[in-house]
């Protein structure tokens, strides 16, 4: 009797024995048990990854444009300089130096109006008069959105006359790439739901088909994670293979972008491809497993 | 090996069990015997802990079941082999696979288990029918897959509730008898039935149950009371 009662204490408080033969044993057995689920699912399986695939690769070509209009923005931003004019009394080396001060400006390059005054009269034929032209500073701004502000903040010097900057340019690619990276996050949320969604229905119906099998498993002691792991791994698994099938159509959109970039000699994001594969790869499997895991939490009570 | 301390157990404002206070010691043979709604299957679902006693204590091998945590229960049911009226087999399984299916969940040899499998599938004297479905067997037949299955990871206890409920006099004799053996080889064995001729050819000790109460517990006894 006591020997019973020790077997049966020591049993209950272990777990299986553990060493890396018998794990790995394990391993294959809820692989094989995975695979039979998704033989299971039969000609359902090629739907749902091909709706993954569909919404990742809208994912991955939207945020892969985001990446290169960024890049196009931040590019822009470098050619992107403030001209500032400046009154004739005006001593420009100290005026540049305190538009340096101010927060965001990378760099003031002064140009003499002597400068300004041959090349334009380089460029038309002006009769020799005195030069009318003031001095004129060239403020270099760190990112594209700080433009404004930094020009706001140069007006109010009472020694510049008057400045210009491609202001309606700027606007338009900082809209640009609001509109991108806002669309970015949309679609995420999106890919979000639908994966979860369809993963969930998916293995709910898995967990149905199955619901005998699973009360016996369970009644005759078969672990909690041994019938839920396969399950979890069946729907990261569809994530997975969702994300392989988008990189096709995502190849084409990157193609593209790179020729654009190439088009207008603006070097493209680094990175950015291999950036958009992980997040792809890491959306799908991590919404799938967490489509099954819902799923689970909600229709098997282990 | 078994003590059940004023177990109790009530469903809604129904009574399934009322101060239940039983000892079974290793290696008993034992019938719990009523009339349907009596409470067997309650008492045998407290001990594989498919429920649990609204109070009192269920001490299986030295624990108290009745407060066992959920991630333990796979443990507990491993260590006793459980027996249904309704066999529970996986139907697209072999008789082979449905009794390997537990312990190939733990990761044990494929030699190994070829040999738990063939030595339970002889006890029960079904060798010769490791490839057929359940579908291809007799009641009687699944019946027995299903103890071979019970018997597989060699547990201290076997527990089933009503095994011959569905099956004729002939196979119920052949069951009980396998049960029987089974015992002798030292596993507690605990059935519940309502299966009088049994009970009083087996002459083993008889729990019996009215309304959820024990009123009688007679060793060596019969169905009845004489
Ligand atoms: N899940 C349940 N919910 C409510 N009442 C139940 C439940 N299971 C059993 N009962 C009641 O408990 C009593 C005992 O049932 P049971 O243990 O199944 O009896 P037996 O197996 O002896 O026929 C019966 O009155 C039955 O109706
Ligand atoms: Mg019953």
């Amino acid at each position: 009797m006591s020997s019973n009662k020790q077997t049966i204490k020591k049993q209950v408080k272990k777990h299986i024995p553990k060493d890396w033969l018998t794990e790995l044993r394990i391993v294959y057995r809820i692989t094989m048990e995975t695979l039979n689920d998704i033989k299971r699912t039969g000609i359902v399986n090629i739907i749902i990854i091909t709706t993954i695939a569909a919404i990742l690769t809208i994912f991955g070509g939207l945020f892969r444009t985001a990446l290169s209009v960024n890049s196009f923005a931040h590019e822009l931003g470098n050619v992107l300089e403030i001209s500032v004019y400046l009154k004739q009394n005006a001593d420009a080396q100290t005026v540049a130096n305190r538009i340096k001060k101010i927060e965001h400006v990378q760099k003031v390059r002064i140009i003499p109006k002597e400068n300004s005054w041959q090349d334009l009269k380089r460029e038309i034929d002006i009769p020799d008069i005195e030069n009318p032209l003031p001095d004129t500073l060239h403020v270099k701004v760190d990112k594209p959105q700080n433009i404004n502000s930094v020009f706001n903040n140069i007006k109010v010097l009472s020694v510049v006359s008057d400045m210009s900057y491609a202001q309606e340019l700027a606007k338009k690619i900082q809209i640009l790439n609001n509109v991108v990276n806002t669309s970015t996050v949309l679609v995420v949320i999106i890919v979000a739901i639908l994966t979860i969604t369809i993963i969930n229905n998916t293995i709910q119906l898995v967990i149905q088909s199955r619901k005998d099998e699973i009360e016996i498993m369970r009644l005759m002691g078969v672990s909690n994670w041994y019938i839920k792991i396969p399950l979890i791994m069946q729907g990261a698994l569809y994530g997975f293979l969702g994300a392989a099938f988008a990189l096709i159509p995502l190849n084409v959109v990157q193609n593209m972008l790179n020729n654009v970039h190439r088009f207008f000699m603006i070097p493209g994001p680094i990175f950015a491809g291999n950036m958009v594969v992980i997040a792809m790869f890491f959306l799908g499997i991590s919404f799938g497993a967490g489509g099954s895991f819902l799923s689970i939490k909600k229709h098997l009570q282990v | 090996m078994i003590q059940l301390r004023s177990i109790t157990k009530k469903y809604k404002n129904n009574y399934a069990l009322r101060n239940v206070n039983l000892d079974i010691l290793s290696g008993e043979f034992v019938f719990v015997v009523g009339a349907s709604g009596a409470g067997k299957s309650t008492l045998m679902k407290l001990l594989y802990k498919e429920e649990t006693p609204s109070s009192g204590t269920v001490m299986i091998g030295g624990i108290n079941i009745a407060n066992l945590p959920s991630d333990k229960v796979p443990n507990l049911r491993r260590c006793m082999g459980i027996v249904f009226q309704d066999y529970k087999l996986l139907q697209n399984q072999s008789v082979y696979d449905n009794v390997a299916y537990v312990i190939r969940t733990l990761g044990i040899s494929t030699k190994e288990i070829n040999a738990r499998v063939l030595g339970a599938l002889k006890v029960v004297g079904l060798s010769d029918k490791i490839k057929a479905k359940p579908t291809e067997l007799s009641g009687g037949e699944q019946q027995r897959v299903s103890i071979a299955r019970a018997i597989v990871n060699g547990p201290p206890l076997l527990i089933a509730d009503e095994p011959t409920g569905n099956l004729d006099p002939k196979n119920s004799m052949e069951v009980m008898q396998i049960l029987d053996q089974i015992n002798q080889r030292g596993i507690t064995v605990i059935v519940s039935t309502h299966d009088s001729a049994m009970v009083d050819y087996f002459r083993k000790r008889v729990i019996t149950l009215e309304n959820g109460e024990v009123v009688r517990d007679i060793q060596a006894g019969t169905y009845e009371q004489q």
